[in-house]
C-alpha cells in the first residue's frame, strides 16, 4: 500500500522537477544570449497585454513584424508566429473579428483593421513556410489558424471554410522545395480528413494554372506525388467520416457528397494530365491506373485520351497502359479500334525480357480468353510468341507454354499448328523434294494476315531440348496428349534465373553425382597428335600454349 | 418305416451290404484275390457306416426344419451341406467346447488361490547395478561355497560329478586348477559311458533306491534261515558303501575291457585302412606310435586327439584350388573393353534422355529438379510420364552417337594409349627411381586395386595406371625434405582453403601438381580410415585453390590448371559428392555475390564443372545449375566494356561446348552472339535483323578503322576489366576483332551443333543477316580482308545449313497419339449376383458395414462364450460341491455308523451283563 501511495506523488513530484528544469534550461538559453531573450521576453510581454485588454491591440502590428522580419534566429519568428496563433485563435473565439451588423463603426473599424492584421498574419505565415527551419512548424500553425477561422469567423453560427486562405496555403505546400513540409502535410492531414483533401484537391487547378514558369516543374511533380499519395477512394458517400472542421450541416453540401470529391480528384489529375507528364510519372500513373487512379473519377472516360497516347507511344509504356485500356473497355465500354493489331504489336523483341512479362502475360491472358476470337487471329498470337521464345529467357518460356496448351485447348482449331499431316499425294511429294518455308509472315502488323495458321510450331520443339531440363519438360507438354483441362498460369508467371537457381542450389546433393568416366587428357592445352580433334575451347580460345 | 429301431438298423446294415448272408468260401476267396476290390469295399463299408450313424442319430445335426429357403435364388450346388439344410452339429461342438473348458478354465479353477510357478532366483538377475562380470562372479564363488558345504564326507553319490545345474562356460565346467587333483582318478574311467555320463540327478536317485532294494532283498535271503536280528544303521551304511564300492569297480572292470577290445580295434584299424587306400599314410604311422601312449596314460592320448583335431580343422580350413581365370588374349580383352565402353555411353544415352535407370529410379525422383512454384507436383508427374515415351528423334538423339566415336569406332588401341599416356606425374620429379625400388609394393597395390574395383568400375581401366604411378606410396613417409623442385615430400592434408593457402606456400604454381600427387598418395584412403574425410576436404579445398589460381592466372599456369582439374577428376571418381558440393558451393557463391560480373576463376570453374562431370545428363546436380550460370550471365548481361564481351565470348564456347553432346539449345548464347556483333558493328543496323533484344552499345564499342590490325585469338587476360582498360586504343581495336571473329565462329559451330533442330532457319536467320550487316560495304571499310573472308565464310556456311534445313522441314505431326478412351456410364452387372452378398458400389461405405458386422458377430460371440464358461464354471462347482458333500455324507454315516456299532456293542454287553447279573440272582 504505501507503494501505491507514494508513486503518484513521486510522480508529480519529478514532473514538478522536470518542469523546473525545463524552465531554468529556458532561462539559461535566454540569458545565454542578452538579445534573443529579450525578445522572447518582449513578444511574451507583448502577446500577454494583448489578451488583457483592447488598448494594446497595436501590439499585433509589432508580433506581425517580428513574425516577418528576416533574421538568423528563426525561432524568433516562430515565437512570434505561435503568440500571435495564440492571440488570434483567442481573439477569434471571443468574436472579435467576426464583423456584425448591429456593431458600432468604431468596432467595426477595429474589427475591420484587425482583419487586416490577419490577412497580413496570413502572408507572413506564407513567407515562412518558405523558410526550411520555419516550414513545417508554419504550415502546423496555419492549420490550426484556419480551423479557428472556420470556426469563428462567420457569424451564421455555421462553420465556413476559409477557402481563400486554404488555397494559398496549399500552393505554398506544393510549390516549396521541402519535401518533409509536403509529406507532413500529407501525413497529418490530407489523408487523414476528407474536406481537407477536398479543398486541397478543388486548389490544385488554379495552383497549376497560376504557377509561374520557372517553377511549374516542380510544382507539377510536387502535385504529381501528391495525387499518387492520395488513398484509395471511399466507396460511397456515408464513408466520409473524418472531418477537420465540423461538417456542414446542410445535407447537400458538396463537401457530403461523394461524386463532388470525386470531380475534384478527377479535374486535379485532368489539369495535371494536360500539362503533360513525363515517361517516368507516366509510367508510375499507368502502374497504379486501374487501382488508384480510375477510381477517383466520376468520368472515367476523361482518362482515355491520357491512355490512347500512352499506348500509342510503345515500349513499355504501351504495356502499362494496357491495364489501363483494359479497364475503360471493361467498365466504361470504350471500343478501342485496332485494339488487337495493337496489342500484337506489342509483342516485339523485348516484351520477353521486360520486367512486366508477367504483368503482361496476364492481361494477355484475359485478352485472349474469348473463345469467339478468331482462330487466325489466336495463331499469330501463338507463332509470334513462339518466334520470340527461340530468344528469350527459360522462366519466360516457362511461362509461355502452358499459356500455348491453355490456348490450345481452348481454340482446337489451332491446333493445326502441332499437328498438320498432309492430305494429297502431291503435296507429301513436293515436301519430299522441296522441304517447306515457314508460311508465317513475321514482318506483318494485322494478325488477321500473318497465315500463322498454317505454320507449325517448330520453335517450341526446339525447345524442348533446352539446356534446362524443367524448361524442356514443361515445353514436352505440346506434343503430349492433351488430357488436361488446363494449366494455373499463376504457377509458371513468376520464375527468373535467381529463382531457378535458388531451386537447383536450395537442395542437399545427397546421391553421388554422375562422373566423366573418362578423365579427358586435353582441358586448356592443345594436343599434340593429329588423330585427336582439340575441344571448342581450345581452338576457340588461347590459353597461352598455343 | 414300421419296426423298432433295432430293425431299421438291421435293415439299413443290410441295404448297405455290410451285412448280408454268409459268403460261400470261394467268394471269400475270389474277394481275398480281388485287393483293389477289397480296399474299395472297406472305404465303401467304413463311409456307409457313417451315414447310418448320422440317420440313426438325428440329434447331432441342427438343421433347417423347413429345408433350405429360395432355393431358386443361389447357384450352390443342391447337394451341398448347406444346401441341404445343415447348419451345424451342434453335439460336436458342444463337446469340443467343454473339453476346451476343461482344459483350460478348469485347469485355471484348480489352481486358483494356490501359488505355484518358478521364481527366478539366480544371483542378481534382477539387480540392474551389478554388472555382468560381477554377477557370475558372484554366483559362481556362492556355488563354490553351496558345494563345499554340501560335500559331506559320506556323500557317495555326490562326490563323482557336481550337482546338476552348475555353472558351465563355452559348454565346460568351471574348475580350478587344482580341481582336477581333487577329483577320483578312476572318474573318467568310472563313468559308464557319454551318454549315461549326463544323467540326471533323478536317475540316480532312482538308482540308488533300486540299489537299495536290492540289498535289502538279498539280505533278507541271506540272513532267512538266521534270527532276525535289527542291524543298527551303520552297519547298513556300511553295507551300502561296501556294495556300491563293489558296484563300481565291476563297472569300471567292464569299462576297461572295453577299452581293451577297442584299443585292439584301433590298432587292427591303419592296417585295414592301409589295405584300403592301397598306400601308407604318415598320419597312421603317427596313430600307431600314439597308440602306446594310449594305453600307459590317457593324458597324452588326449594330447593327441588335439593334435589330430587341430590337423583336421586345418585340412578343412585349406584354401582349394580355386580354377584360375583363362588368360584372355588380347581380343578378348579389347571386346570386354569395347563392351562396357558401349554400356556407359548407353547408360550416358539414358541419362541424357532423362531416362533413370532402374535402379536409381527411386533417387531419381528426390532429385527431378522441381521448378519453384505451385503446380510443380504436376509438372513432375508428367514429366515422368513424358520421359516413359519420349520420341527419340526429338533430341536428335540419332547423331548423339556419331559425332563422339565410341570406343567401337576408336578402337582398342587408343584406350590403350590412353592408360599409358595418361600419368599424371609431371616430368622431372624423381618418382620414377623410386618406383623400381618399390616395384613389388606396386604389384600389390595393383592387384588390390584390382580386387576392389567394384566400388568404382570407371577406375578400373583408366586410372589403375595412374594410381599406381601417381601414388607416392614410394616414398616413405619419414623422408623430410624437399626434392630438387623445391616440393616437400610430406604435407599435412589441407581440411581448407586457408590451410591449403599456407601449405601451398612457397611452392612454385607449376610445381602444384607433384605437391598434389604427393599428399594424395600421404593420406590414400587405404593408408587410414580417416583418410576418406581428409582427401574429401582436401578436393573441396582444391577447387577453391583453382578458383583462386584462376583469379590470379597467368598464362604458362594453364597446364598446371588443366592437371589439378584432372586431380579434381580424378578425385570426384572416389568422392563424388564432397567435389560436386566444392563445385556447388563455388556456384552459390558466385550466384550471390556476382551472377554479372565472373571472374576468369570462375570461368575456370565452370570449364573444369564441364569436363568433370557429364555435360549430356538431363539433369545432372552440378551442371545443371552451372550451365543455368552462364545462360544467366549471357542473358542479362548488359557488356559495359570489352572484357564483358570478351567473358561472354568465352561462356558462349563454354555453353556450346557443354551441349556437344545433347545437342540442347541455348537461347542466351545467340542473343549474345548476336549481340555482340551488332554492338562491335561499325556501323548501327538500319532496320530490325532479328528478334533478339538489342542493347544500345557503351560509346567507343563500335569498332572503327581497323583494316591494318591483326586477327588474333581472345585469351583470358582479355577478361580481365583491368586488363582491358589498360589497353591503348590500338590494341582494343585488335582486341573487338578477336572478339567479332569468336563470334562468328561460335555462330558457325554453334549452326553445325543445332542443326538439326526442327527451328533451325528460324533461330540462324537472323544470325545470317547479322553477319551480312557486318559484310556491308560501309561496314566492310572498318575490317580487315582476313576477318571479312572469315566472316564470308561464316555466312556462306550458315546460308548452306538453312538450305539443308528448308529441305528437312515438315509440318509437325505432334499428335500421334492413341485415342483415349471414353468414359462409360453403361451399368455393371454382376455375373454371380448373391442376394445375401451386399454390392455397395461406395467402397468405403461397404468396408464399414464389413467391418461393423463382423464385430456384431464377434461381440455376440464372444458374449456367448462367456455364458458358456459361466454355466462351465457353475457346473464344475456343483460338481465339487456334489463331491464333498457327499464326502460328508459318507464320512458322517460312517462316524454314525460306527456310534452305533458302538453302542450296540455296549447295548448288548449291557443287555449280557444284565442277563449275567439275572442269571446270578
Amino acid at each position: 500500500m504505501p507503494g501505491t501511495v507514494m508513486e503518484p506523488t513521486a510522480k508529480s513530484v519529478s514532473k514538478r522537477k522536470r518542469q523546473e528544469h525545463g524552465d531554468e534550461s529556458k532561462k539559461r538559453r535566454k540569458s545565454g544570449g542578452g538579445e534573443s531573450d529579450d525578445r522572447k521576453s518582449q513578444i511574451k510581454k507583448l502577446e500577454s497585454e494583448i489578451l488583457e485588454s483592447r488598448k494594446h491591440y497595436n501590439n499585433i502590428v509589432a508580433l506581425v513584424a517580428f513574425a516577418k522580419e528576416r533574421s538568423e534566429n528563426p525561432k524568433h519568428n516562430l515565437a512570434a508566429a505561435e503568440a500571435l496563433c495564440r492571440v488570434f485563435i483567442s481573439l477569434l473565439a471571443l468574436g472579435n473579428l467576426v464583423r456584425r451588423e448591429d456593431a458600432s463603426e468604431k468596432e467595426a473599424t477595429v474589427t475591420a483593421w484587425l482583419r487586416d492584421r490577419l490577412s497580413e498574419y496570413h502572408e507572413a505565415l506564407c513567407a515562412m513556410m518558405r523558410e526550411e527551419a520555419t516550414a513545417v512548424k508554419a504550415m502546423v500553425l496555419a492549420m490550426a489558424l484556419v480551423k479557428a477561422e472556420a470556426l469563428h469567423m462567420s457569424d451564421k453560427g455555421e462553420a465556413f471554410f476559409p477557402q481563400a486562405f486554404f488555397s494559398d496555403l496549399v500552393a505554398e505546400i506544393l510549390r516549396s522545395p521541402f519535401d518533409q513540409l509536403r509529406e507532413e502535410f500529407v501525413d497529418k492531414f490530407l489523408n487523414n480528413y476528407e474536406d481537407i483533401r477536398f479543398y486541397t484537391l478543388q486548389a490544385i487547378p488554379a495552383i497549376l494554372d497560376g504557377s509561374d514558369e520557372d517553377v511549374k516543374q516542380s510544382v507539377q511533380s510536387n502535385v504529381f506525388d501528391l495525387l499518387v499519395g492520395l488513398h484509395n477512394a471511399p466507396a460511397s458517400s456515408d464513408d466520409l467520416e473524418e472531418f477537420y472542421v465540423d461538417p456542414p450541416k446542410k445535407k447537400k453540401h458538396a463537401l457530403l457528397s461523394l461524386s463532388q470529391h470525386k470531380k475534384r480528384a478527377q479535374d486535379a489529375w485532368l489539369s495535371l494530365m494536360q500539362l503533360g507528364l513525363d515517361k517516368e510519372q507516366k509510367k508510375k500513373a499507368l502502374e497504379i491506373m486501374a487501382t488508384s487512379i480510375a477510381p477517383w473519377f466520376t468520368k472515367p472516360e476523361l482518362l482515355m485520351d491520357f491512355l490512347t497516347d500512352c499506348y500509342d507511344s510503345g515500349g513499355s509504356t504501351s504495356l502499362l497502359a494496357l491495364s489501363g485500356v483494359f479497364y475503360l473497355i471493361q467498365e466504361r465500354n470504350l471500343d478501342y479500334p485496332l485494339f488487337y493489331t495493337k496489342l500484337y504489336s506489342l509483342l516485339d523483341a523485348d516484351i520477353l525480357h521486360s520486367k512486366y512479362r508477367s504483368r503482361f502475360f496476364r492481361l494477355l491472358d484475359t485478352f485472349l480468353a474469348s473463345s469467339h476470337l478468331p482462330a487466325v487471329l489466336v495463331a499469330s498470337f501463338i507463332k509470334r510468341l513462339a518466334r520470340l521464345a527461340l530468344n528469350a529467357p527459360p522462366s519466360a518460356i516457362v511461362a509461355i507454354v502452358p499459356w500455348f496448351y491453355n490456348i490450345f485447348k481452348k481454340h482446337p482449331l489451332c491446333t493445326f499448328m502441332m499437328h498438320r499431316v498432309p492430305r494429297t499425294k502431291e503435296e507429301r511429294d513436293r515436301l519430299e523434294t522441296e522441304g517447306m518455308d515457314d508460311p508465317f509472315l513475321q514482318d506483318e502488323e494485322d494478325p488477321m494476315e500473318t497465315r500463322a495458321i498454317d505454320s507449325c510450331i517448330w520453335e517450341i520443339v526446339q525447345l524442348q531440348s533446352h539446356y534446362h531440363p524443367n524448361v524442356a519438360t514443361i515445353a514436352k507438354i505440346v506434343s503430349e496428349q492433351f488430357t488436361k483441362q488446363s494449366y494455373g498460369l499463376e504457377d509458371f508467371l513468376d520464375h527468373s534465373y535467381g529463382s531457378l537457381l535458388e531451386a537447383e542450389t536450395a537442395k542437399e546433393v545427397k546421391k553421388p553425382p554422375v562422373v566423366e568416366y573418362m578423365i579427358p587428357k586435353r582441358i586448356f592445352t592443345k594436343t599434340d597428335s593429329i588423330e585427336e580433334k582439340d575441344s571448342l575451347l581450345v581452338s576457340l580460345w588461347d590459353f597461352g600454349s598455343s | 418305416m414300421a419296426g423298432s429301431q433295432l430293425k431299421r438298423l438291421k435293415a439299413s446294415l443290410k441295404d448297405q451290404g455290410i451285412i448280408g448272408p454268409q459268403q460261400s468260401k470261394k467268394q471269400k476267396r475270389k474277394n481275398a484275390l480281388d485287393a483293389k476290390a477289397n480296399s474299395d469295399k472297406r472305404l465303401n463299408r467304413s463311409e456307409a457306416l457313417e451315414g447310418i450313424r448320422e440317420q440313426f442319430n438325428p440329434f447331432q445335426f441342427k438343421t433347417n426344419a423347413r429345408g433350405p429357403k429360395f432355393d431358386v435364388t443361389t447357384s450352390k450346388p443342391a447337394n451341398d451341406r448347406a444346401a441341404r439344410g445343415i447348419n451345424g452339429r451342434p453335439g460336436l461342438a458342444k463337446s469340443i467346447g467343454e473339453e476346451k473348458r476343461r482344459q483350460t478354465l478348469l485347469a485355471e479353477m484348480q489352481r486358483r488361490n494356490k501359488v505355484g510357478g518358478l521364481v527366478d532366483r539366480r544371483f542378481g538377475e534382477n539387480d540392474p547395478t551389478m554388472t555382468l562380470e560381477d554377477k557370475m562372479i558372484e554366483r559362481f564363488t556362492r556355488e563354490q561355497q553351496r558345494n563345499h558345504k554340501k560335500s559331506s564326507l559320506f556323500d557317495l553319490e555326490d562326490d563323482d560329478e557336481p550337482s546338476e545345474g552348475f555353472l558351465t562356460h563355452g559348454g565346460k565346467a568351471i574348475l580350478f586348477g587344482d580341481a582336477e587333483g581333487v577329483q577320483d582318478d578312476f572318474a573318467e574311467e568310472d563313468l559308464p559311458s557319454g551318454d549315461e555320463s549326463d544323467g540326471s540327478h533323478a536317475e540316480k536317485r532312482r538308482l540308488k533306491r533300486l540299489r537299495l532294494e536290492q540289498t535289502e532283498e538279498e539280505e533278507s535271503a541271506e540272513e532267512d534261515g538266521q534270527p532276525e536280528r535289527k542291524k543298527t544303521k551303520k552297519e547298513i551304511y556300511e553295507e551300502i558303501i561296501a556294495k556300491s564300492k563293489l558296484h563300481k569297480y565291476e563297472r569300471q572292470a567292464a569299462k576297461e575291457e572295453d577299452g581293451e577290445l577297442r584299443a585292439e580295434l584301433d590298432k587292427a584299424l591303419p592296417e585295414l585302412q592301409s589295405l584300403l587306400f592301397q598306400r601308407p599314410k604318415p598320419q597312421s604311422k603317427d596313430a600307431e606310435d600314439g597308440n602306446a601312449p594310449v594305453i600307459i596314460a590317457g593324458v597324452e592320448k588326449t594330447v593327441l586327439d588335439k593334435e589330430y583335431d587341430v590337423r583336421v580343422k586345418q585340412l578343412a580350413a585349406d584354401k582349394r584350388a580355386q580354377p584360375a581365370e583363362r588368360t584372355k588374349t588380347d581380343e578378348e580383352k579389347a571386346k570386354e573393353e569395347s563392351k562396357r565402353l558401349k554400356e556407359l555411353e548407353e547408360k550416358r544415352m539414358k541419362r541424357m534422355r532423362g531416362e533413370a535407370d532402374e535402379s536409381e529410379d527411386e533417387e531419381m525422383e528426390d532429385d527431378e529438379p522441381v521448378p519453384a512454384g505451385k503446380g510443380t507436383s504436376n509438372i513432375h508427374a508428367e514429366r515422368m510420364a513424358m520421359i516413359d515415351h519420349g520420341d527419340d528423334d526429338e533430341f536428335g538423339l540419332g547423331e548423339g552417337i556419331k559425332l563422339r566415336p565410341t570406343a567401337t569406332e576408336l578402337g582398342f588401341d587408343d584406350e590403350d594409349d590412353f592408360l599409358i599416356d595418361d600419368d599424371l606425374v609431371a616430368s622431372g620429379s624423381d618418382l620414377e627411381l623410386d618406383s623400381d625400388e618399390y616395384g613389388s609394393e606396386q604389384e600389390e597395390e595393383d592387384s588390390e586395386q584390382e580386387s576392389d574395383s567394384d566400388d568404382d568400375e570407371f577406375t578400373k581401366g583408366l586410372l589403375t595406371g595412374n594410381e599406381s604411378k601417381d601414388s607416392a606410396f614410394q616414398i616413405p613417409a619419414d623422408r623430410k625434405g624437399d626434392d630438387k623442385d623445391g616440393v616437400p615430400y610430406t604435407f599435412p592434408c589441407p581440411q581448407n582453403h586457408e590451410e591449403l593457402l599456407k601449405t601451398f606456400q612457397g611452392i612454385e604454381v607449376t610445381k602444384l601438381p607433384i605437391a598434389v600427387q604427393r599428399i594424395r598418395a600421404l593420406y590414400h584412403p587405404k593408408l587410414d580410415s580417416r583418410n576418406k574425410e581428409r582427401l574429401g576436404n582436401f578436393s573441396h579445398a582444391l577447387i577453391q585453390h583453382v578458383a583462386y589460381l584462376g583469379n590470379s592466372f597467368e598464362p604458362h599456369w594453364f597446364p598446371t590448371l588443366e592437371s589439378l582439374l584432372r586431380h579434381i577428376h580424378s578425385l570426384a571418381k572416389t568422392f563424388p559428392i564432397e567435389v560436386a558440393k566444392g563445385y556447388r558451393t563455388c556456384l552459390q557463391e558466385m550466384e550471390k555475390e556476382r551472377p554479372l560480373a565472373l571472374s576468369v576463376g570462375d570461368l575456370v570453374l565452370l570449364t573444369g564443372i564441364g569436363t568433370t562431370f557429364p555435360t549430356s545428363d538431363h539433369f545432372h546436380q552440378v551442371v545443371t545449375p552451372a550451365m543455368l550460370s552462364i545462360g544467366r550471365y549471357l542473358g542479362q548481361k548488359i557488356p559495359q566494356n570489352l572484357a564483358d564481351y570478351a567473358t561472354g565470348t568465352y561462356l558462349s564456347i563454354l555453353a556450346l561446348q557443354y551441349q556437344q553432346l545433347s545437342k540442347r539449345y541455348v537461347p542466351e548464347l545467340i542473343n549474345f552472339c548476336l549481340n555482340t556483333l551488332c554492338s562491335l558493328a561499325p556501323r548501327k543496323p538500319t532496320e530490325k535483323l532479328g528478334s533478339f533484344p538489342v542493347h544500345q552499345p557503351a560509346p567507343g564499342i563500335r569498332i572503327q578503322g581497323a583494316v591494318r590490325n591483326p586477327l588474333r585469338k581472345l585469351t583470358c587476360a582479355d577478361c580481365q576489366p583491368d586488363h582491358v582498360a589498360s589497353l591503348n586504343p590500338e590494341e582494343a581495336t585488335t582486341l573487338k576483332l578477336a572478339i567479332v571473329s569468336t563470334a562468328a565462329s561460335i555462330l558457325k559451330s554453334a549452326a553445325d551443333t543445332w542443326h538439326k533442330h526442327a527451328a533451325f532457319s528460324e533461330t540462324f536467320s537472323p544470325a545470317t543477316l547479322v553477319l551480312s550487316h557486318l559484310l556491308t560495304t560501309q561496314n566492310k571499310a572498318h575490317l580487315p580482308v582476313p576477318l571479312t573472308t572469315k566472316l564470308q565464310d561464316s555466312v556462306a556456311a550458315l546460308s548452306r545449313l538453312l538450305a539443308l534445313s528448308r529441305l528437312a522441314r515438315r509440318p509437325l505431326e505432334l499428335h500421334h497419339h492413341r485415342p483415349l478412351a471414353i468414359r462409360t456410364y453403361v451399368p455393371k452387372f454382376e455375373d454371380a449376383f448373391d442376394p445375401t452378398k451386399h454390392y455397395d458400389p461406395d467402397r468405403e461405405r461397404a468396408e464399414l458395414a464389413k467391418l461393423r458386422a463382423e464385430h456384431k458377430r464377434e461381440r455376440k460371440g464372444a458374449m456367448r462364450e462367456l455364458r458358456k464358461d459361466a454355466a462351465f464354471m457353475a457346473r464344475e462347482n456343483l460338481r465339487a460341491k456334489k463331491v464333498r458333500d457327499e464326502a460328508y455324507e459318507k464320512k458322517y454315516k460312517r462316524l454314525v455308523a460306527e456310534i452305533q456299532g458302538e453302542e450296540g456293542h455296549a447295548a448288548n454287553e449291557y443287555a449280557k451283563e444284565k442277563a449275567l447279573r439275572k442269571k446270578k440272582r
